[in-house]
């Protein structure tokens, strides 16, 4: 289609090209009613070919939102709290989908953490302390009745510290498992990432068509460059090794930080 | 020593307090933008201020400029601790009075170092 719209493109330049010689021609020879009438067809041309390609610009644009609708129908993500087999529609949801689940993974994970770092710290407390009177005893620096209370101690002690290793044990596994959403996200991120592609070749393919009806119609653009603000930030920085602007680390802030008098 | 938390992810306040809770600053608040925080900064309790740059409504940077241009809480020691690693939003950050930068992400050593240099400096300067 775009091939068939460019070689109509190309007869309308021959077009000109022919009617500016013959234009000339008649000039030369001053047959001024021959030039008008060269004029009136070129005029004439640029307005048949203009409207033709406005037309392939519609029906690009149309393909474009038609199959652009068709594509984003294709993912099915299971929620599996709720309702299992959403159909995530668009690209945004799948995003939030993406959000939702590394918050959630995240927030379990601390969860798991938070239970378990008591448990480590309370077994960390009663080791030192056994250990103080292990110690004596080895020292053979205890009491016969001393001795009793360590033996009932340690029984005490083994039985705690076996419970503790299995709590920590299923937080670990929890932690383990929580890191699927890897994978889930990962899926997602890619299909997103294909859809962006798709839509960029489809823009990409629209921009050829219209410029080429600018080109006829003869309207310019100005070329702006965008300028982002920096005190609405920038997010994270991708490729910060190939950006000399972007610090690559803690030590290079801290470098910078120091040059400027901290 | 009473801790406000900006950061418009709640998983990162998390992150955050449960540092501080490690080095021993358990009283800690949350914001989610400098818009919620600075009515909390205004009431007058908070003692120490950990915010990141990029957020919706109210930056961080425009946070701390609003702290700094504030006759009453322009003292208050402010860290920043943000993904935003380029070379002009951290002059601009040094230029608008922060104590402290912290690059996401971070170490818990990282975080450490900076609150304790930051504690020393006004030490020092009393």
């Amino acid at each position: 289609m775009s091939k068939q719209s460019g070689s109509e493109l190309g007869d309308f330049e021959n077009l000109v090209r022919d009617g500016a010689v013959d234009l000339l021609n008649h000039l030369e020879t001053g047959d001024f009613s021959g030039a008008i009438k060269i004029i009136q067809e070129l005029s004439d041309a640029r307005h048949s070919s203009f409207y033709k390609e406005v037309g392939t610009l519609t029906r690009s644009l149309h393909d474009a939102i038609r199959d652009f609708q068709i594509d984003s129908m294709d993912l099915v993500v299971g929620d599996k709290a709720s309702d299992s087999g959403t159909k995530i529609t668009d690209a945004s949801d799948r995003l939030n989908y993406v959000i939702e689940l590394t918050s959630s993974a995240a927030n379990k994970t601390m969860d798991m953490v938070d239970s378990s770092m008591p448990v480590a710290s309370e077994l960390q407390a009663q080791a030192k302390e056994l250990r103080k009177d292990w110690g004596r005893l080895i020292q053979r620096d205890l009491t016969p009745q001393e001795f009793r209370e360590l033996y009932k101690r340690i029984d005490v002690f083994l039985q705690y510290a076996d419970n503790s290793a299995t709590a920590l044990h299923s937080n670990l596994n929890t932690i383990l498992l929580e890191q699927g959403y890897q994978d889930l996200t990962g899926q997602v991120i890619a299909r997103v990432n294909d859809l962006i592609r798709d839509v960029e070749e489809r823009l990409v393919h629209l921009v050829a068509v219209a410029g080429r009806v600018d080109s006829i119609s003869g309207i310019q653009y100005e070329e702006k460059e965008a300028e982002h603000d920096d005190t609405r930030g920038h997010g994270p920085a991708i490729n910060k090794q190939n950006n000399p602007e972007v610090l690559n680390s803690q030590d290079e802030v801290d470098d910078l930080l120091s040059s400027l008098g901290f | 020593m009473k801790i406000l938390i900006v950061d418009d992810f709640s998983t990162m306040r998390r992150i955050i307090k449960n540092l501080l809770r490690d080095l021993g600053f358990t009283n800690t608040v949350e914001a989610d933008d400098g818009t919620t925080a600075l009515p909390i900064l205004q009431a007058g309790t908070v003692d120490f201020l950990v915010t990141d740059w990029n957020m919706p409504g109210m930056t961080g940077i425009e946070l701390l400029r609003a702290v700094r241009a504030d006759e009453k809480l322009k003292s208050i020691p402010v860290l920043m601790v943000t993904a935003e690693a380029k070379r002009d939003q951290i002059i601009a950050a040094a230029q608008a009075g922060v104590n402290g930068y912290v690059v996401k992400p971070f170490t818990a050593v990282a975080l450490k170092e900076k609150i304790e240099k930051i504690f020393e400096r006004i030490d020092a300067a009393k």
